[in-house]
């Protein structure tokens, strides 16, 4: 190829395709095909270039060409992570010609890159003083740069890493690691080895920090909290101190979780000018514009949920808040919003019966009361009404409302539901006031009040580093590759993350800032954490189970039962070595009360059993006896949704289910193509993945389509919206046992019928499920396919059927020439014409696929 | 002229039941459930990746945008005058009626993009006529269209049903089907490099759009193929082939004036080829055999377009919802 390549200091040499194919090849080290890959993407690179290219981009090009293929092979994703790894190694170390001197330039770097950084007032001065920077250096690992797939290592470049004054990158992984692990170990009597041991935890994938706390861990701002939950009060002061603080926790990078039920209606009476008020409605279009002010140069902007009860008088007006038609100045469009219900609508909407709106105005202590204490009260209000003694209120049937909800989030995926009731009678930290709402991500469970803003402090234990994998020559009978299949839990490691990942959290308690005193106080007294967990369904996967499965679903209750039995443990440890939160006399816990105790409570309230098996394992006694003498935080767990963190652990989010098994991911960092790499080795090993690969991006990762997949296969890999909504409801339920806060219970649909929607929305609140979070729809209708074959002739909107017949049975005929592929699914229009054949010639281009040149004339 | 498709009495089709064409009706209820608004998205945030882009890059975008600004009414005009006349069936219309509001709306949304980037706006809106390749493929469609209105056309002539299907394959296959997605790969490749990524949710809408248009003429030609024996010739055969290949030579000049030199991840060249990979798509869609035989060498459509996405919603705005719903 004869094209010329623009260095960066200005010289210009010829293109060398040797020493692409090399690189190709270094960076397929251990995989399959390694000489036909390099051949192969260097052919598909070449199609691409233009003379004068920069060799940055030409690097950026080869890294492209390799992603391109991962739809064929999940080898090329580690392919393209390692030229990245690669150019982030040449940008920070220096160049690193030799996989040999990788060790020895990331240990002499490291001291070198934190004393460069602290005199450049991007870190914490304490990192250069408190720690022993040689033994540090001497802990750092950068074989596990192997670990991290693309999405993982761009995520952390454009997220979490820290770069220079001018945006010259400082960090390589393990750099980050150790950084984020350092800022954690501050307050530590021998911070190194504090850091050495959070270190091997997070670079090994077992635990990881939440996303604030990585990008602030260690730096000269240590905003490292996650969440805040805030509510605003019903005067024109407090509204506008809220407005401020969610700029000032905004600029932090915290998520918020914002209730405006307290608010009067809209045409309510205002005293002190003698007009009327315009509700909620407008001032969350102001936080809503906020958001996108403070939005870190216009590409992060901020994170808010608005939480409202549904018995508000303008609950009809927040419904619509997501709605993409309508005046502007009522919508957020960046917001989210989710609904705080209480038990006694799920009631009413059980009986059928009705449903009263109010003016808070006139009903001001609704919002404080919860459980039996609040039904009692709102039909003293019911009454009020009927006999004309309220200024304003509205009569709904209760069950035509929550169709309203549930139709509103199928067609703008808000509000989320959230039950009070569940939340607040489940609550160990019950003594600091009603908790008014969850978070952002609903899966906090904290009070808050005018003086204090809830903060939480997150974590996720990777569960899919959690496994026994067999010794090799060991391998099960089954059928299933050795790297890919797991034995069990490995308990041990289990337990040691867990505690672990606890005192890391408690540390971060101390060691972070906040702008807002109101959440650095409630921060201060209560000490919240929330330990999650994510993999859960890679987990599942690789014991062969199906995420429907009563195996998978007595595995998490199980799994959950023994994080929180550690989670609790260990705080209660802390407790003694370092005191119990300043809030503690007086909670639950102080009355010896475990997250599982409060599963009565809830169902005495409601007066409805609470429908989930109420199965123990370990020994809660002695535990029970431990917390009444003391424990560290006020909370202990919440499951997080894990969107980015995931994607660097990578693994499947959360508790969330393989969203399909092959699908693209968008995040702030671009799309990205995503295969189940389970699935492609249990594939692999049947020798069907070749065969079936076109088929599954054809059916857009929808295995249960493809007729020669076995049944075995097919039920341990169904994608988000073939598993039955009930399993997303089980899963949730069997965790929230022991889950002191609660869940990002993501959904997922298939089905558009209502009142199929009524029934699993309420089975979730009828079997304890505090929160739901996102509800993802299936499309009905997707863009034509561009890389696989399609025929619009041949295929009704609505055959799909047919569309898989003609598709699987191409597939089994033929490697895809085009005339069969025709011929199998019929011909109209002009296919009666005897055409001469198309243009054969030298103009046109050959193809890439080495394997298809191999067969083009024109390339032999 | 009841019986089939094609019609011109005002006062027939004034009923929508029952439906004879249940693709045409499912394809309305689909596009009503697609519709979306510009302004979900947040363009203002691609500007810094704007600045960021090679001259050539942001040629290639201003380019892009001066020929789908002008074209999309082009579309409009075909529509109103060529297809809308002469189709008699009541579902057709209720999907025509949206299609030409999705066309309206793909130029608001090009709109806002050429008011968002700091791009030479006059220099755009005159490109169609002073760029030649462009000018060649507007006179290749206007061409059609002015045989169904500024001459008399009868519908129930075999010459007037030619003339329709002419029309048709002009700005659905042609226009719609290559020369739209050819211009949609290449906007989309900016999101494969992190570039411009509320501007690729805005083109994965249009495409989304752009997928039922395609789908809605190629039924509506295989159906008045069907109809009338009359077309099936192998003369009209061989002519409809000439005018998809005739546009693939027209797109070819144009992408060589898109991409004088390259951008990252592609050249003329390339794109080209992608070009060749589509008109095949088409012609089999139409039942003819494929004439280029090249594979398709932007893989990443895959990524980009091929697959079920699954947002991060605080990042990035979800393109893929519906709306319509309602209760039972």
């Amino acid at each position: 190829m004869n094209i010329t390549v623009a260095k960066r200091d200005g010289s210009v040499e010829p293109y060398d395709g040797y020493k692409i194919a090399r690189a190709i090849e270094t960076a397929s080290t251990g995989l399959d095909d390694q000489v036909t890959r390099a051949a192969q993407l260097q052919s598909e690179l070449e199609i691409t270039l233009f003379d004068g290219i920069s060799t940055e981009q030409l690097d950026e090009a080869v890294i492209q060409v390799a992603l391109q293929n991962v739809k064929e092979d999940p080898a090329y994703d580690t392919v393209a992570a390692r030229l990245l790894l690669k150019t982030m190694y040449k940008r920070v170390l220096g160049g690193c010609e030799r996989a040999d001197d990788l060790l020895p330039l990331h240990r002499s770097r490291f001291p070198t890159f934190i004393r460069r950084a602290v005199a450049d007032e991007m870190l914490d001065v304490r990192l250069s003083t408190d720690f022993d920077l040689d033994r540090l250096a001497a802990a750092l690992e950068p074989a596990r740069d192997d670990l991290l797939r693309y999405i993982g290592l761009v995520t952390m470049r454009n997220r979490y890493m820290v770069s220079g004054p001018d945006g010259d990158q400082r960090e390589v992984p393990q750099f980050f690691w150790m950084r984020t692990a350092m800022g954690l170990a501050l307050n530590e009597r021998d911070a190194t080895s504090s850091a050495i041991a959070f270190y091997e935890k997070m670079s090994r994938l077992e635990y990881l920090a939440a996303g604030s706390t990585l990008v602030n861990a260690g730096t000269a701002y240590s905003q490292l909290s996650n969440c805040f939950v805030m509510e605003m009060d019903d005067d024109i002061e407090h509204i506008a101190k809220s407005v401020r603080d969610v700029m000032w926790l905004t600029k932090g990078t915290g998520g918020i979780g914002l209730s405006v039920t307290k608010l009067r209606a809209e045409s309510s009476p205002i005293r002190s000018n003698n007009t009327t008020s315009t509700g909620p409605i407008p001032f969350m279009h102001t936080i809503d514009s906020t958001l996108r002010a403070v939005s870190r140069g216009g590409k992060k902007f901020g994170a808010l949920c608005f939480y409202m009860e549904n018995w508000h008088l303008d609950f009809p007006q927040f419904l619509d808040l997501r709605q993409n038609s309508g005046d502007p100045y009522r919508r957020t469009r960046t917001a989210n919003t989710a609904v705080w219900i209480s038990d006694e609508f799920m009631r009413r909407v059980a009986e059928d019966d009705d449903w009263y709106l109010f003016d808070p105005l006139e009903t001001s202590d609704l919002t404080e009361l919860y459980g039996a204490d609040f039904s009692r009260r709102y039909a003293e209000y019911v009454a009020l009404a009927e006999a004309g003694e309220l200024r304003a209120f509205r009569k709904v049937k209760a069950r035509e409302q929550f169709k309203t909800i549930l139709i509103c989030l199928q067609t703008t995926s808000h509000p989320w539901l959230t039950w009070k009731d569940t939340v607040n009678n489940r609550a160990l930290n019950n003594n600091t006031g009603t908790i008014h709402l969850s978070n952002l991500c609903t899966e906090i469970c904290l009070p808050q009040d005018r003086d204090n803003i809830a903060v939480c402090n997150l974590a996720s234990v990777n569960l899919a580093r959690h496994l026994v994998e067999p010794a090799r020559g060991e391998r099960p009978g089954r059928e299933r590759p050795a790297d890919k299949i797991a034995t069990g839990i490995d308990w041990g490691r289990l337990r040691e993350s867990v505690r672990l990942a606890v005192r890391q959290l408690d540390n971060l308690v101390d060691i972070t800032i906040s702008s807002v005193p109101e959440s650095e106080r409630s921060n201060d007294l209560n000490r919240a954490v929330g330990l999650g967990v994510m993999g859960f369904t890679e987990v599942v996967e690789r014991l062969g189970w199906s995420y429907e499965s009563e195996q998978a679903h007595s595995l998490v209750d199980e799994l959950m039962e023994f994080i929180s039995w550690h989670a609790i443990d260990a705080s209660a440890d802390l407790a003694r070595e370092r005191g119990a939160y300043p809030n503690f006399d007086g909670s639950r816990w102080s009355a010896g009360l475990v997250p599982i105790d409060t599963l009565d409570i809830a169902e005495e309230q409601r007066g409805i059993p609470v429908t989930v098996p109420r199965t123990v394992r370990l020994d809660w006694d002695a535990l029970r006896a431990k917390v009444r003498g003391g424990i560290r935080n006020a909370t202990l767990m919440a499951i997080a949704p894990t969107a980015s963190i995931g994607l660097i652990a990578g693994t499947t989010p959360g508790l969330d289910p393989q969203f399909s098994q092959i699908f693209s991911r968008t995040t702030s960092s671009g799309k990205f193509l995503e295969v189940n790499r389970n699935l492609v080795a249990d594939l692999k090993s049947r020798g069907l993945w070749t065969a079936v690969r076109e088929d599954l991006l054809r059916v857009q990762g929808d295995l249960l389509r493809l007729p020669s997949v076995p049944d075995e296969v097919k039920s341990v890999y169904k994608t988000s919206f073939q598993l039955s909504p009930y399993a997303f409801v089980e899963v949730a339920a069997r965790a929230q046992k022991w889950v002191d806060q609660a869940i990002s219970r993501n959904m997922y649909l298939e089905t558009r019928d209502v009142d199929d929607m009524v029934d699993i929305y309420s089975t979730a609140w009828s079997k304890g499920v505090k929160t739901t979070y996102y509800l993802h729809m299936k499309p009905r209708h997707t863009a034509e396919q561009s890389t696989v074959r399609v025929n619009k002739a041949a295929v009704p909107t609505d055959d799909d059927a047919e569309r898989v017949r003609a598709s699987s049975a191409m597939a089994t005929v033929s490697s895809g020439t085009t005339g069969e592929h025709v011929s199998a699914v019929g011909r109209r229009g002009f296919g009666f014409a005897q055409l001469p054949a198309g243009v054969q010639g030298a103009d046109i281009a050959c193809p890439v696929d080495p394997q298809e040149r191999f067969e083009c004339d024109s390339c032999q | 002229m009841t019986q089939t498709i094609l019609g011109t009495g005002i006062q027939e089709g004034l009923l929508l039941k029952p439906v004879r064409y249940p693709w045409a009706y499912e394809l309305y209820n689909q596009a009503v459930a697609n519709t979306w608004f510009p302004h979900e998205v947040q363009l203002g945030e691609d500007l810094a990746d704007f600045k960021k882009m090679s001259d050539e890059e942001r040629h290639a975008l201003t380019f892009l945008m001066s020929y789908f600004n002008p074209n999309e009414l082009l579309v409009n005009k075909a529509l109103a005058f060529g297809v809308y006349p002469y189709v008699g069936a009541a579902e057709a219309h209720l999907y025509l009626a949206k299609q030409m509001w999705e066309e309206a709306n793909h130029v608001m949304a090009f709109e806002y993009v050429l008011e968002t980037f700091p791009i030479d706006r006059r220099q755009a809106y005159e490109a169609h006529v002073n760029v030649p390749s462009m000018v060649a493929k507007e006179k290749f469609e206007v061409h059609y269209i002015r045989r169904m209105t500024e001459q008399t056309l009868d519908i129930g002539t075999t010459e007037g049903k030619r003339d329709f299907v002419r029309n048709l394959v002009a700005y659905n296959i042609v226009l719609e089907g290559i020369w739209f997605y050819s211009g949609f790969m290449v906007a989309l490749s900016f999101r494969q490099r992190n570039l411009l990524r509320n501007f690729a949710s805005l083109v994965d809408w249009v495409v989304r759009d752009e997928s039922l248009h395609l789908k809605f003429g190629i039924n509506l030609i295989l159906t008045v193929l069907d109809e009338n024996p009359d077309l099936r010739t192998e003369e009209f055969a061989a002519e409809i082939k000439q005018m998809i290949v005739d546009g693939v030579t027209m797109e070819e000049q144009y992408n060589r004036d898109l991409l004088p030199r390259g951008v990252l991840g592609m050249n003329a060249d390339y794109i080209n080829q992608y070009v060749r990979y589509l008109a095949d798509r088409r012609l089999e869609e139409l039942g003819f055999a494929p004439h280029y035989n090249v594979t398709n060498p932007a893989k990443w459509m895959a990524t980009a377009n091929d697959t079920l996405q699954l947002v991060n919603f605080f990042e990035s705005t979800n393109t893929s919802y519906e709306v319509d719903a309602r209760a039972r």
